[in-house]
């Protein structure tokens, strides 16, 4: 329909055509015919327009124009391909990042979770932070109180963990279950995607055994196998029925691959689980009652709790320290999240600005060399709109670039951020990129673009600035110096608070990489053996030592033990339970001590290499029908006797579980805190495994070489002894420990990236502000030289000129965190201001790098050739 | 021909030129060059378009659908873009031409009372 301008000149040159033979045919002298036609015909261009325009609305014809501008961007971006490239990278860095961590933090932090009302879907969380227990968990008969007396929760779920011995889908394998009452699907607002999940119906020792399985599980190891209903699996002793495969939702508290009813449990109907108040082990859900609000049930939680801690003070070692948390579901998914990802939005944005100040200078840099363009286009009659137009479309092909390239960049990063992130929150793992990140680089670009296009001053609006038309040449005027010296000290400015807060956890990193009493960690294995509970006893004695025996006589071993925890592995478990020691009564008012519970063989602190301070390891004959015999932790032998007459004391547990019969110390180990990587006391009492028969994890020291080349001929001993015995998690403790350290590792190397990009931004910007001032200033320099001046003056002025840069940006950055710190550390817990080493390390870093970056233009500066500088212009 | 001293000429009456175009085109298709031609002649010299003006309206009635265009060889034996009237140019013609004899009819009156009174 619409024709194109080679249409409409078609159609005029048709026209001139004619007239000229009417012209001629009339007698016209061809020559003068022509000449009159195109008289008549009018200037060609102007006509074409004007037809042009019949078609063309004036939106269209504004588009048209920055269609043009676009192109003419596009060529002159062409022209400087390095500033095109340093802004489009610098770009895509600052909304890569953002962008990334801006879609997990929504999947986390955000989006509601799949539970029917999962507004309404409680936590409830008992812990004894004096005792340093994080969750203390609740035992059954707290959990009956709590059902007896609490109106405004409509119904209780509870759920807690046991690993079974699993056999039935392939090789016998140890599953970690979760056993719950039949309540706590219709509690949590679950469905099943397949089958019926547990009910009521289930409760209760007469019901069959049903086994619920997780979605990840079922589709993962099973290949979403559709015929797994109905199939009989066994888990340790008991039978269960698969009756269903739940919907994909957030484990919480822990990922379990199956959730069973209590029936297939033994040890939930024995009576140490039904009636021992202190045996813990139970994680509590609740649901709104109708009508009821989230603080009504945290007051009558609260109230309730505090009833049940003045009826039963024996169970509450330590009164006034546990307490009882209430939160949404999903708050407590989210909680331990939020200030890490918080912290990497702030990062994130940081480096934006960084970035876009970065950006904003080279951009200010290109026009003021255009200023002389700029001018004669406002001359010719271009309005500032126009003007502001072709600066916007530059701008825009720039940011554009710089978006489509974050994008792409942060595909990875999600992916990456997502798998940090999931070491704090379980709703991580499920994090994708959605359409959302675009919208966000896409936006983030836009502003950008925006912003960019009205920095540079417009030569119409501003004639006093001095540009000359007359030469077309570059002056830098002190505005626009003063400007490009600002954004570079507010990138050096926001890098330093960059790498001082990297610093800071490089530092905690580091500390804690340092710390641990353990010599063996590289050459010890740790393997998982798992023995049911059921097994303890002389069975358990008896396996154990037939496999210390025969893998101790394995070449490339060195020595073999036995243990019921792998330090930094199996954390939260045997204990920490109350104890008593004679000649030792706590302070008044202070809590009995508290110690974790460890049975290990003979030979197990020289196999981890522990060293043990005073008295003697276990032996063989310290066995179930001897004396009672322990060894303590270096703190507990410290603290209880500070004289240190810790041998030959009696020791017993005032907690049911273990018995409470008087064992005497016999020797004191140096502190090995299994619990934790960080160097905090470890309160732990060992026993002789013969005497507390319950094990399941073997510790082999390698004699060299690669312990993992040890494992097929240990697992093959194993098999010999017992053929359907699980070998499993076989790893060296300093792997083990390496998996806790991660978190900490992974914060340490995103933030130091982080910073690292920022502090490269900050250093192209220092050197290209220097840069730029000294191709400013070559006439001055010739003038200078020529005056007398030597070239080392000329270099002295220009790192100076650097340096200025750098101590206001160290400053202004010094000030800004420090405010920065102050503010967060008030909403955020748990963060404090850095130590003087960070920040002085950030300051030297900072200051060194651009000092370096100086140099270059300086030197140039030095170089300068007083004949050509003069000449200039 | 001569060219018509400018005194002579008549400048076209605002919106006029849209009707002559389709008042020309009531015979068939015609290029732009025809057109002008036709409609200088038809006045006896009286009325001259200008290429500027006359292009610009062509485009304007094809654009809202009152005339078509095709390509073909003109006498000139070159590609020249030829105008018909649509049905609905047809239509819009009839509804000009009303107007402008109502327009005329009005202006008469008050320019000439007496013819006015017939």
């Amino acid at each position: 329909m619409r024709p194109d301008e080679r249409d409409i000149d078609d159609e005029l040159r048709g026209h001139l055509a004619l007239a000229i033979k009417e012209r001629i045919d009339r007698g016209e002298d061809p020559g003068a015919a022509r000449q009159a036609a195109l008289d008549e015909l009018g200037y060609l261009p102007a006509v074409r327009d004007s037809v042009r325009q019949v078609w063309y609305s004036r939106w269209f014809e504004a588009g048209a124009d920055f269609a043009r501008d676009l192109r003419v961007g596009l060529r002159a971006l062409a022209g400087a391909k390095g500033l095109s490239l340093a802004v489009v990278v610098t770009l895509a860095l600052g909304i890569g990042a953002n962008a990334a961590i801006f879609s997990v933090v929504r999947a986390v932090l955000l989006a509601p979770l799949v539970n029917r009302d999962e507004d309404r879907l409680l936590y409830i969380r008992q812990s004894a932070p004096g005792a340093g227990v994080e969750n203390m968990t609740f035992s059954v008969p707290e959990i009956d109180d709590l059902k007896a007396r609490v109106t405004s929760i409509g119904a209780f779920g509870d759920f807690s963990t046991v690993d079974f011995t699993m056999i039935g889908f392939g090789e016998p394998r140890v599953v970690h279950a979760g056993v719950v009452s039949g309540t706590f699907f219709e509690v949590m607002g679950l469905r099943p995607v397949l089958g019926r999940l547990l009910t009521p119906a289930d409760d209760g020792p007469g019901a069959a055994g049903a086994v619920v399985l997780t979605h990840r599980f079922w589709s993962t190891a099973l290949a979403s196998d559709p015929t797994v209903l109905g199939k009989t699996v066994r888990l340790d002793t008991r039978t269960a029925t698969v009756i269903g495969v739940l919907e994909p939702s957030v484990p919480y508290p822990v990922d379990t691959e199956i959730i069973a009813n209590i029936v297939t449990s033994p040890h939930h109907l024995d009576a140490l689980m039904v009636t021992g108040r202190t045996h813990r082990m139970t994680e509590l859900f609740g649901r709104l009652a109708p009508g009821a609000t989230l603080e009504a049930a945290r007051a009558e939680l609260t109230a309730a709790h505090a009833a049940l801690e003045t009826e039963h003070p024996e169970a509450y070692a330590g009164r006034a320290d546990v307490g009882m948390t209430v939160r949404t579901l999903r708050d407590q998914i989210a909680t331990p999240a939020r200030t890490i990802l918080l912290l990497l939005l702030a990062t994130a944005g940081v480096v934006f600005i960084v970035a876009c100040s970065n950006v904003a200078n080279l951009i200010l840099a290109r026009s003021v060399r255009r200023e002389g363009e700029l001018a004669v286009r406002a001359a010719l009659g271009a309005s500032p709109g126009a003007l502001r137009r072709t600066l916007l479309a530059e701008s825009l092909v720039l940011c554009g670039a710089g978006a489509v390239l974050g994008v792409l960049l942060a595909g990875p990063l999600v992916t990456a951020v997502a798998r940090f992130a999931a070491r704090f929150s379980v709703r991580a793992l499920d994090v994708t990129m959605d359409a959302s990140l675009l919208w966000v680089g896409a936006g983030l670009a836009m502003a950008a673009a925006v912003l960019l296009a009205w920095i540079p001053r417009l030569p119409a609006s501003d004639t006093s600035a001095g540009v000359s038309l007359a030469t077309g040449g570059l002056r830098i005027t002190p505005g626009t110096s003063r400007r490009l010296r600002l954004f570079a000290t507010a990138q050096v400015a926001f890098s330093f608070v960059l790498l001082v807060g990297a610093g800071m956890l490089l530092a905690a990193l580091l500390a804690l990489q340092t710390t641990s009493s353990v010599a063996n960690v590289a050459q010890v294995l740790a393997i998982d053996v798992p023995l049911p509970i059921e097994s303890a006893g002389p069975k358990t004695v008896t396996f154990v030592d037939e496999a210390v025996r025969r893998i101790s006589a394995l070449p490339g071993v060195t020595r073999v033990a036995a243990g019921n925890v792998v330090p930094w592995r199996d954390l939260g478990k045997f204990g920490p339970f109350s104890f008593a020691a004679e000649g030792y009564t706590p302070a008044n008012g202070a809590d009995p001590p508290m110690a974790r519970l460890r049975n290990v063989t003979p030979g197990f602190f020289a196999t981890l290499g522990v060293p043990i301070l005073a008295g003697r390891d276990f032996t063989d004959d310290d066995r179930g029908r001897g004396e009672l015999v322990v060894i303590v932790s270096q703190t507990i032998a410290t603290r209880l006797f500070p004289n240190g007459e810790a041998l030959n004391r009696q020791i017993w547990w005032t907690d049911a579980v273990f018995g409470t019969a008087k064992r005497r110390i016999v020797g004191v180990a140096a502190d090995l805190n299994d619990e934790s990587v960080l160097p905090v006391p470890a309160w732990v009492v060992y026993h002789p495994l013969r005497q507390i028969p319950y094990a399941g994890r073997l510790f082999v020291q390698a004699a060299g070489g690669d312990p993992y080349a040890l494992m097929p001929a240990i697992t093959r001993v194993l098999h010999e002894i017992a053929p359907e015995q699980p070998v499993e998690r076989a790893a060296t403790l300093e792997d083990v420990r390496a998996g806790l350290l991660t978190p900490d590792r992974v914060n340490a190397f995103v933030v130091a990236g982080f910073a690292g990009v920022a502090l490269a931004i900050a250093i192209v910007g220092v050197a290209g502000v220097l840069a730029f001032s000294v191709s400013a200033r070559t006439r001055e320099f010739g003038v200078r030289l020529a005056i007398g001046s030597t070239p080392r003056d000329l270099l002295r002025t220009v790192l100076r000129e650097g340096a200025a840069i750098v101590a206001g940006g160290i400053v202004t950055g010094a000030g800004l965190g420090y405010a920065l710190a102050s503010v967060a550390t008030s909403y955020v817990e748990g963060l404090r201001l850095p130590g003087p080493w960070p920040v002085l390390g950030a300051a030297v870093v900072l200051a060194v790098a651009a000092v370096m970056a100086a140099l270059l233009p300086a030197r140039r500066a030095s170089r300068v050739d007083v004949l050509q500088a003069l000449r200039t212009e | 021909m001569a060219k018509t001293p400018d005194d002579s000429r008549l400048e076209l009456l605002q919106g006029t030129l849209d009707m002559l175009i389709l008042r020309t085109l009531q015979w068939g298709s015609q290029h732009g060059h025809g057109i002008a031609h036709s409609i200088r002649q038809q006045s006896d010299d009286l009325l001259k378009v200008e290429t500027g003006s006359l292009y610009p309206a062509l485009h304007r009635l094809e654009k809202r659908g009152w005339l078509k265009a095709k390509w073909a060889l003109s006498e000139a034996n070159q590609r020249a873009k030829y105008y018909e009237l649509t049905a609905a140019g047809k239509t819009q013609l009839a509804r000009e031409q009303d107007r402008w004899s109502q327009l005329v009819t009005a202006i008469g009156r008050i320019m000439t009372p007496a013819t006015g009174k017939e």
